[in-house]
């Protein structure tokens, strides 16, 4: 069987700058990937080359056997597939959080206003911002806003879900109410696809963890390799010192 | 949410100021007037005149009233005409120009080809004098001879050629400016809001038209104002084309009775009151549309 997500010898530069060096992986149908690295390292940027918001220089991805990466992808269908969730949450400042549900449903998916309404709801009730619905987002905290963002993605059914680092722009306190929406997820079974400095959150949620450095894959593997185990220097020096900053990731 | 915000909904009366209540009687007095005037002069209603005569006989006031208000009360009526002129002059370029205007700035900030035909024609448009752009569309082009050729212009209720033209030159005009404030407006909408749009799915145009134009458009409000205000102030060029809005019928009646100060003050007068009017609809609109987080509302963040 095909794997839901390959990604094969990607390479992307900035101009000189090269981003991603020739990074491969594979993630089935449920499978948690963290990614984690130092900031520079191509961790957004491989997220971004998946929903084709960054087009890649070299190599091929595939989602469930279709190559996203030929010339006569439809990105727009592409992206359906795929959701979105960003570090400065992006939601659309004239919707409320309802609204912001509702819009890919109504425009994307071409539902009808009574049906859409209802499927956000769900979503919005998922994530436990039922009351909030009729909130502008900026009537909303972080973690709301970011617990927003997830709904929003979570309403278009998507095969996979990309979260670019969705914790790192809130206050420490906020960052639980989001991991957690992250952990159900997770365990509900969805696949996702995690760009991330929460080590708890790899630890406890991963079901492989990537180290990424310099546009490389250092390391890959479960992530209580990574952690207790991980035989390269670069993997334990860079764990030692995000655990040391963004909390402890002891189980 | 502001305490004034919350007030002015809930307790209109309490909370409104002298000064407003002031503006709040003149627009009603002047609206009223005009509205009444017109459609008596238009047969649709008998207000007690014959068509463009005063309502009451400027002649027969009493002794104690100043001179030039009887002075205003024999020239209002034909003043109003040419405000209904002015009027519809306006409202049409304003909305015509809007229709032209925001495909004209989304080429501009998001087109490739077409940004530089867009550029080309704001520059083109804002570059030469509103007047020459007239004089060109009304002497010039044969534009005024197809206009006129047209069944039912100029009959009935519907407005002569020179009206048309001068339409198609405010629309042209106002185009270009509402062009540039739709453009600043849109590049001050949030990159973030359109990388957002295209990561559920939807293509570039419905991400401009879903999320950035209704955010873009609400921060366009304050320049809209503007070119509003303005446009009810150049409409008075359309007199050199022959169209006998407020100002033509301004020199119409000083070059009969040579009372420039009195007839000139009392245009000044009139185009006021539509200026106040329209920056207080505007200012309305804003309030109504505005959004916690988008624009520039005060105590709404």
């Amino acid at each position: 069987m095909n794997p839901l997500l390959r990604l094969d010898s990607v390479y992307k530069s900035y101009g000189d700058e090269e981003v991603l060096r020739g990074v491969s992986l594979d993630m089935e149908v449920g499978d948690v990937e963290v990614v984690v690295g130092p900031s520079g390292s191509g961790k957004s940027t491989l997220l971004r080359c998946v929903n084709r918001l960054t087009e890649i220089d070299d190599g091929d991805i595939y989602l469930d056997g279709d190559r996203v990466t030929a010339p006569d992808t439809d990105v727009n269908e592409l992206r359906r597939d795929v959701g979105m969730v960003f570090q400065d949450f992006n939601l659309f400042a004239h919707k409320t959080a309802l609204g912001n549900v509702t819009l890919g449903l109504r425009r994307v998916r071409g539902m009808g206003k009574v049906e859409a309404r209802e499927k956000a709801m769900e979503h919005l009730d998922q994530v436990g911002l039922g009351d909030q619905a009729d909130s502008y987002p900026a009537e909303l905290s972080g973690g709301q806003k970011q617990r927003v963002g997830i709904a929003r993605a979570l309403a278009m059914d998507p095969k996979l879900i990309l979260f670019d680092e969705p914790t790192s722009a809130l206050d420490p306190e906020l960052i639980g109410e989001v991991t957690e929406v992250m952990r159900d997820l997770a365990s509900g079974g969805m696949t996702m696809l995690v760009v991330t400095h929460e080590m708890t959150f790899a630890r406890e949620a991963a079901s492989t963890m990537t180290f990424l450095d310099q546009g490389e894959i250092v390391e890959r593997g479960p992530p209580e390799q990574l952690f207790d185990r991980s035989e390269r220097k670069r993997t334990r020096e860079f764990l030692s010192r995000i655990t040391a900053r963004h909390g402890d990731a002891q189980p | 949410m502001s305490e004034t915000a919350t007030r002015s909904r809930t307790g209109i009366f309490r909370s409104l100021s002298p000064g407003q209540v002031v503006t709040a009687a003149a627009g009603i007095l002047f609206w009223g007037w005009l509205a009444v005037r017109l459609l008596n002069d238009w047969g649709v209603v008998d207000a007690g005149a014959a068509p463009d005569e005063p309502f009451v006989d400027p002649a027969g006031l009493p002794e104690w009233i100043p001179e030039w208000v009887a002075f205003a009360v024999e020239f209002l009526p034909q003043m109003a005409s040419g405000v209904y002129l002015t009027v519809v002059l306006t409202v049409a370029g304003i909305t015509f120009g809007f229709v032209l205007a925001v495909p004209l700035s989304i080429a501009r900030v998001y087109g490739t080809t077409s940004s530089y035909l867009s550029l080309a024609f704001t520059e083109l448009i804002r570059g030469t004098p509103l007047l020459v752009q007239l004089f060109v569309l009304y002497y010039g082009i044969g534009l005024t001879s197809f206009l006129g050729g047209l069944p039912g212009v100029g009959q009935g209720w519907v407005p002569d050629e020179a009206v048309w033209v001068a339409i198609v030159g405010f629309t042209i005009n106002s185009a270009a400016y509402q062009a540039e404030y739709i453009r600043s407006a849109l590049i001050s909408v949030e990159e973030s809001q359109l990388t957002a749009a295209r990561a559920i799915g939807l293509s570039k145009l419905d991400g401009i038209r879903y999320v950035v134009l209704p955010q873009g458009l609400r921060y366009a409000i304050p320049g809209w104002t503007n070119e509003l205000v303005y446009l009810i102030k150049y409409s008075s060029l359309a007199a050199f084309i022959t169209v006998p809005e407020l100002f033509h019928q301004a020199q119409d009646i000083s070059s009969n009775n040579f009372r420039y100060t009195a007839v000139f003050t009392l245009a000044g007068v009139l185009y006021l009151a539509l200026v106040i009017s329209a920056a207080k609809l505007m200012e309305t609109v804003e309030r109504r549309t505005s959004i916690p987080g988008v624009g520039r509302i005060k105590g709404r963040q």
